[in-house]
């Protein structure tokens, strides 16, 4: 079959639409750079979708929980080594993801005998000041992106996750509090969920009927902390 | 030539040549003081959890290396190091820890239990013990720690011999080239002392720990750094089972100007 480009091409957009049923039922997870630092928000049903990877880094991503566990344990382990190696400093995304995930992402999903990674996720990294935060998009293809502008959202359907985008960027605003804050990402989280439209959709008060059982996850890499470790678990009375 | 570890040097070897070339010898020899091992840090239980303190200095023989080390050092949230030996394989050995107690709970996405963490160090002392038998590499380290995993979890602390054997102390351990005057002390303060250290608040207790190594360093020229009416304290961190809380040094002189009125 690889001796003959066209087959080769037909498999490979065989397996994007492969990899985009499988994601369909999946729900967004969002990232948001703000002066006390940088909040990680998922919603799960059983499985985890907001990590802590590094003293400053985070991640959170949907799809197959198994993939998303590899992608999650080989960061760590990349982070650990050259932590370890040189110094916590040194630990940067655009290593971590330049040289060692995007690579073995798009290795993955070029490889058509063997199974893809199915996730879309978002890894975030705290500095000293919002505007040097990193968060970086990136895509089951291994194709990446930092996104600019502080607010990073992972879904299945690209035009409406630039909509969502659209949607924080008019509503959040820098004093919001942490509640208010989740209030908003979880509006999202629903719209994107339900496919509704953006244009008149006002944050939520009640969250309860939101979540309706599933496990709210929300995170803080928090760049007031004198700790090394600045990742720290936000529980949210709703 | 015998070594005060019981090495035999031959005459004509490096080693042997160090000493009279002017350049401190590596290995501890008879009539001078073990090499690299000048220090003195201790713990004990007071009322609020473990007070962990050690003083700055770190010596080669008579030479002061410097007094600004710090030898007590956080390995994750709820567990401490304390240093006394070789500095480069005791930080080296904290850096190991540190890396595996969070690499652990990362990926794990739970806490490496007590016992784990007691085995580690343990593991490293005893993979040192080539260095220990060369004279040159001793660590002999204070461990305080609590079991995140276990609900009724208290601090412990725990004490190891150089070839990794683990002990746990009841009330208190100390290390180092000066502990053994401050051993004594906390001794007779458990038996006699009022109130008794494991009853003292934190004030109290880290007032204590500064005049411990203000005695000890009465004694021990390797134990320094420590000059409250400079301005200048011990290194001191309460562990609870909360987490670690270091005592900065605008707390300390606020608690030893309380004490010394």
């Amino acid at each position: 079959m690889t001796e003959e480009p066209f087959r080769w091409l037909e498999a490979i957009a065989n397996r994007r639409e492969y990899i985009r049923d499988q994601l369909s039922g999946g729900t967004p997870v969002f990232a948001v750079s703000r002066p006390e630092g940088i909040y990680l928000l998922g919603v799960g049903s059983g499985h985890s979708k907001v990590f802590e990877i590094y003293d400053r880094h985070g991640f959170t991503a949907l799809g197959n929980p198994v993939d998303i566990e590899k992608i999650r344990q080989t960061a760590i382990e990349a982070a650990h080594l050259e932590g370890f190696n040189r110094s916590a400093a040194d630990v940067t995304l655009k290593r971590l993801i330049s040289f060692s995930l995007g690579p073995a992402l798009k290795n993955s999903f070029e490889q058509i005998f063997s199974p893809p990674f199915i996730l879309e996720g978002i890894f975030a990294e705290l500095s000293g000041a919002p505007s040097e935060d990193h968060l970086v998009r990136i895509r089951y293809d291994g194709k990446y992106e930092f996104v600019p502008q502080g607010i990073a959202v992972a879904f299945t359907d690209p035009p409406r996750e630039a909509e969502a985008v659209g949607w924080l960027k008019k509503t959040l605003a820098d004093t919001d509090s942490p509640r208010e804050l989740a209030s908003t990402l979880l509006t999202a989280w629903k719209t994107l969920r339900e496919g509704g439209a953006f244009d008149k959709v006002q944050p939520l008060t009640d969250l309860r009927p939101v979540l309706n059982e599933r496990i709210l996850e929300f995170a803080l890499l928090d760049r007031r902390s004198s700790q090394k470790v600045r990742y720290r678990p936000l529980a949210l009375a709703l | 030539m015998t070594s005060g570890a019981g090495f035999h040097l031959m005459n004509g070897d490096f080693l042997s040549l160090l000493p009279r070339t002017g350049i401190p010898s590596l290995v501890q020899t008879e009539g001078q003081s073990a090499p690299l091992q000048g220090t003195t840090v201790f713990a004990f239980h007071c009322a609020e959890g473990i007070l962990i303190a050690g003083d700055h200095r770190a010596t080669a023989g008579n030479m002061i290396f410097s007094d600004k080390t710090e030898k007590i050092l956080e390995l994750d949230t709820h567990s401490v190091m304390a240093i006394a030996g070789a500095p480069a394989t005791a930080f080296e050995m904290a850096r190991v820890l540190q890396t595996s107690f969070e690499f652990y709970r990362r990926s794990q996405l739970q806490p490496m239990s007590l016992p784990a963490k007691l085995r580690a160090l343990s593991r490293l002392l005893r993979e040192n013990l080539p260095a220990t038998l060369q004279g040159f590499g001793l660590v002999a380290p204070i461990f305080a720690g609590v079991d995140q995993n276990a609900p009724e979890a208290r601090p412990g602390i725990f004490f190891y011999d150089p070839l990794g054997a683990q002990f746990e102390a009841a009330q208190f351990a100390g290390s180092g080239s000066g502990s053994a005057s401050i051993k004594s002390i906390l001794n007779h303060l458990e038996k006699w002392g009022v109130p008794r250290p494991e009853k003292m608040s934190l004030r109290e207790a880290v007032v204590l720990a500064n005049r411990l190594l203000i005695t000890a360093a009465d004694f021990d020229t390797a134990t320094g750094g420590v000059h409250p009416e400079s301005g200048l304290f011990a290194t001191v961190k309460l562990l609870s089972v909360t987490g670690i809380r270091d005592i900065p040094g605008g707390e300390q002189t606020a608690f030893w100007k309380e004490a010394h009125r």
